[in-house]
């Protein structure tokens, strides 16, 4: 094996209480990412995948309060237990984030010029003046035309795709070694889309950063990342190198995700193969597997406890199913 | 630019029109003959002769339309007739009382800025903490307190009790405090929330992640993202809180035995000086629609989606 | 019956010292004829400007008149005067709003641009303005208040009104071909008039300080009937040597109106996430320690 990975979750757990209920949207998942590797978080919408991501590093809004359990390092420090000030540190500095709707994400009375060089401003301990400069380079480096024009305009006054180049600038102002990514592409137009990726992809590789990728959308998890995390309601379903979970998923639920997907050869007008059931509501822990309702290898055992990730023949590949690891758990 | 303001002259062109027809109406639609009132004032017997001879001097006999153009075109001119109870020139007495009353609004409306910010930044720095508490305990207490309240309160305190600080006239800036303080209390207790829930609402919003995800502390997030969110709020808020200190003056100018406007729209209430509460309204109404016409022209400068929807 | 089940679901939302403060304002106005110890108007100038006693718990005031029977009845005027108010102003407002709501188009701009102009004028000036043209009295108070206060009640219940019009149900009604009498008065008209009630009860503490503003100046509220900003008026000549008659009907109208203000601010701040309260977060806390935790990685 190489080195340590910059960020190894064990075990995490985040429970989420508000004014109306407590809920569990991250239960004891584990992965670990490697420097310059991209790791592709999937999972359908409220399967806790951004809740994963955010809650360790602080980003909760306000009126939740978040406990944790478990284990998040990043380079070798542990980020549960510590203080809002130091994991504050990290934010912008160490890890970047961008996020789902660039529509919303800018401030919508500051200029994007400013929007930008605060962050180097704060990180890179730059006067105004050579910030605005950096400002500029970034612009240039997510690939916007006319970037000088652009760092005086708001954020209003930008397109989609344009905005969410703005937030990559952002997250990369403070040289980060790990970037999170929300669904990064969700929000944009299809044809914005590909261009987004392509230029994340592009920034992760040359920089040499990691890379969290949260989405729904299988595309771009072939199209981008290295590994690969599925999450079902709250909890990991499997993991495993990209190339090999894609091609052979063991998990009746990536199995169920990627036969979901329309092939070319699917004859014209024929029914989309969807996952039948729909997936549970977030809130207590639910026993056994969460997804053996809506399976169709469901057996008495899957009901009967939790079914622990294990490491499949391929030792890369990990998966939390009672019938693929038969036999195999009780090694 | 140049478009919204030209629309926004013309706007208010329009309702300064409206609102001197509503001020006509207003008198015009008074019970009583306004004649026989003339005609007591002057000293003489109301004799059903004369007063038809008054009524025929001030021109009551005309159309109604004609007894408007005349009004209006006099006012406009700066001649707002005679007052019938004390037969003076109402326009000499609203120029000499228009600074006093200019004094007051500009001192309290600059007071009550500055308390507001301070107490709204107060509570939002330490949210659901004992500054804020104490900022939204002084806030409550501030839009409770009736103003003639407050005055009675600050004559109190600081002419009776401490003996400070004078507690009538016009004379000079330490007779100036009490009433400025007097009339800032409410504005500054409505505009401190309006700061505090102001900046609690853009906490909330998205765009507030993104500056946490930067790294910017709580304190710089509130001053760098949240502050420049709500400004053209407050100036909204602050504009209605300069319209009503002409409301709140009419309380306290005769508290403070100062000779203002509102004291003499007062005493035009009082006396039923129809030329007196004539003049003052449309006066009020032109104050009003031009802190309207102010605020739209600083909101376009603060808020750059306005900004943009015009250019 | 089934509209009170709302407004009462919303009682229970609002802050406890809010709903004393209005509660207690409320009863002592009502009864206040019953309770007060004394005649509020009966003058004893042999005791004027005495301080607490047995006979005059709160003291008198310079014509001799026990204090807290005058604040008592004082009380009652204010409940009176601000119900009237509020009654008439509501009237109109819901009138205005629920036809603007179910309306809409050019009947909707024509009556929220009236109540634009008159939220844009302060109450007080309109209120004076229409005493100056009438001349001073009870009703002529009332009904001048009531005219500054309308449009308030009438913005909130055409927003309330918009909001019922466009609710499924409205429409599925129109399909099934109920008449628009039927809508308006079965569906829209109640539905508002629940929503509004609980503004305008937020509302009532700024129309009793109108009210007591009105009276202060000496265009209000009469003498002899006592009231609180007319009281407060009668004693300030004699602030120097007697302030407890300048003090306590102030303190009376000011506990009142925060009353009514705290049930304001809570509906303000309701939109607004919150941090959780420590007792709904203990509770919360107990019911995750419940889960336990099952242990997953195979080791």
């Amino acid at each position: 094996m190489q080195n340590e990975p910059l960020l190894s979750v064990k075990n995490l757990t985040v429970d989420l209480l508000t004014a109306k209920s407590a809920l569990r949207p991250v239960d004891g998942v584990s992965y670990a990412i490697r420097q310059g590797q991209c790791l592709a978080i999937v999972g359908e919408s409220g399967s806790g995948k951004t809740v994963m991501n955010f809650a360790p590093l602080g980003l909760m809004p306000t009126g939740v309060t978040t406990n944790l359990s478990g284990s998040v390092r990043f380079e070798g420090q542990e980020l549960i237990g510590l203080s809002e000030p130091e994991v504050r540190k990290l934010r912008g500095k160490s890890i970047g984030f961008i996020f789902q709707d660039p529509m919303s994400a800018l401030n919508p009375v500051r200029r994007i010029g400013r929007q930008i060089a605060e962050m180097a401003e704060l990180h890179l301990n730059m006067s105004p003046r050579a910030a605005e400069a950096r400002a500029l380079d970034l612009v240039k480096l997510v690939g916007i035309s006319d970037p000088a024009a652009r760092l005086s305009q708001y954020p209003h006054e930008l397109s989609g795709g344009l905005r969410q180049r703005i937030v990559i600038a952002i997250a990369l102002a403070g040289e980060p070694k790990l970037l999170i990514a929300d669904e990064p592409t969700t929000a944009l137009d299809v044809t914005v889309q590909a261009q987004i990726l392509r230029l994340l992809k592009d920034l992760q590789q040359r920089l040499n950063m990691a890379m969290v990728l949260i989405t729904h959308d299988m595309g771009v998890v072939a199209g981008a990342a290295d590994n690969i995390v599925v999450m079902y309601a709250a909890r990991a379903a499997e993991c495993g190198p990209v190339d090999k979970v894609l091609v052979n998923p063991r998990h009746p639920y990536t199995r169920g995700l990627i036969n979901a997907i329309p092939r070319r050869d699917d004859p014209i007008g024929s029914e989309f193969r969807g996952l039948p059931g729909v997936p549970p509501t977030l809130g207590a822990p639910i026993q056994g597997c969460a997804f053996a309702p809506r399976c169709e290898f469901a057996v008495a055992a899957c009901t009967r406890a939790r079914p622990p990730m294990v490491p499949t023949a391929d030792s890369n590949v990990c998966v939390a199913c009672p019938v693929v690891n038969q036999g195999k758990a009780a090694a | 630019m140049v478009h919204f303001i030209s629309k926004r002259l013309q706007q208010s062109l329009i309702l300064l029109f409206l609102a001197s027809v509503v001020c006509f109406t207003l008198v015009v639609s008074a019970p009583g003959n306004v004649a026989v009132l003339i005609a007591e004032l002057r000293g003489a017997v109301a004799t059903p002769g004369y007063v038809e001879q008054v009524a025929e001097e001030i021109g009551l006999n005309k159309p109604l339309l004609m007894r408007y153009v005349d009004w209006f075109g006099d006012a406009v001119s700066g001649d707002f007739g005679i007052s019938y109870r004390t037969g003076q020139d109402v326009s000499a007495d609203l120029a000499a009382r228009m600074s006093i009353t200019g004094t007051l609004i500009a001192g309290s409306a600059i007071i009550a800025t500055l308390l507001s910010l301070a107490l709204g930044f107060l509570g939002a720095l330490w949210p659901y903490k004992l500054p804020d508490r104490v900022s939204r305990g002084l806030a409550l207490l501030g839009a409770s307190t009736p103003t003639f309240f407050v005055g009675a309160l600050m004559i109190y305190a600081f002419s009776v009790h401490f003996q400070l600080l004078p507690s009538f006239g016009f004379s000079g800036p330490e007779t100036w405090v009490l009433p400025w303080l007097t009339v800032a209390v409410l504005p500054a207790a409505v505009l401190s929330r309006v700061v505090r829930i102001g900046l609690e609402e853009a906490m909330s919003s998205p765009f507030v992640l993104t500056a946490k995800s930067k790294g910017l502390s709580r304190t710089a997030i509130l001053f760098r993202d949240a502050l420049p969110n709500i400004t053209p709020l407050f100036i909204n808020a602050l504009g209605t809180q300069v319209g009503l200190m002409t409301a709140t003056a009419i309380i306290v100018e005769p508290l403070f035995s100062w000779q203002g406007l509102g004291d003499y729209f007062l005493a035009g209430v009082r006396f039923r000086d129809f030329m007196v509460v004539q003049a003052c309204l449309l006066i009020f109404l032109t104050f009003f629609i031009l802190v309207n016409l102010i605020v739209d022209l600083a909101v376009l400068l603060t808020d750059p989606r306005i900004r943009r929807q015009w250019s | 019956m089934k509209n009170l089940k709302p407004l009462f679901a919303r009682l229970n939302k609002i802050p406890r010292a809010a709903l004393i403060t209005i509660g207690l304002f409320v009863a002592l106005g009502t009864f206040a004829p019953w309770l007060a110890p004394q005649d509020p108007s009966a003058q004893n100038l042999l005791e004027a400007g005495s301080g607490p006693s047995a006979a005059h718990w709160l003291g008198t005031d310079h014509l001799g008149r026990d204090t807290l029977s005058r604040l008592l009845i004082a009380a009652n005027t204010s409940l009176v005067s601000v119900g009237s108010v509020l009654g008439i102003a509501m009237t109109i407002g819901i009138a205005m709003g629920t036809i603007a709501g179910y309306h809409r188009g050019w009947v909707d701009d024509v009556l929220m641009r009236v109540v634009d102009v008159g939220l844009s004028i302060p109450s007080l000036i309109i209120a004076l303005a229409v005493i100056g043209i009438v001349g001073p009295g009870y009703w002529t108070m009332v009904l001048a208040l009531a005219l500054a206060w309308w449009p308030m009640s009438g913005r909130i219940s055409r927003a309330v009104a918009v909001s019922i019009m466009s609710k499924p149900h409205i429409e599925a009604l129109r399909v099934l071909g109920a008449s628009p009498w039927r809508i308006y008065f079965n569906h829209l008209l109640p539905g508002t008039i629940g929503a509004v009630m609980v503004y305008a009860t937020a509302d009532a503490g700024v129309a009793a300080l109108a009210v007591a503003t009105l009276s202060f100046l000496g265009l209000g509220i009469q003498p002899p009937t006592p009231e609180w900003g007319q009281m407060l008026v009668d004693a300030l000549p004699y602030l120097e040597s007697d302030p407890r008659q300048v003090l306590l009907p102030g303190l009376a109208l000011t506990a009142a109106v925060i009353g009514f203000n705290t049930l304001g601010e809570s509906i303000a701040l309701n939109r607004i996430p919150k941090p959780l309260t420590r007792r709904t977060l203990a509770a919360r806390r107990i019911e995750v320690a419940g889960w336990g935790k099952e242990s997953l990685d195979a080791k």
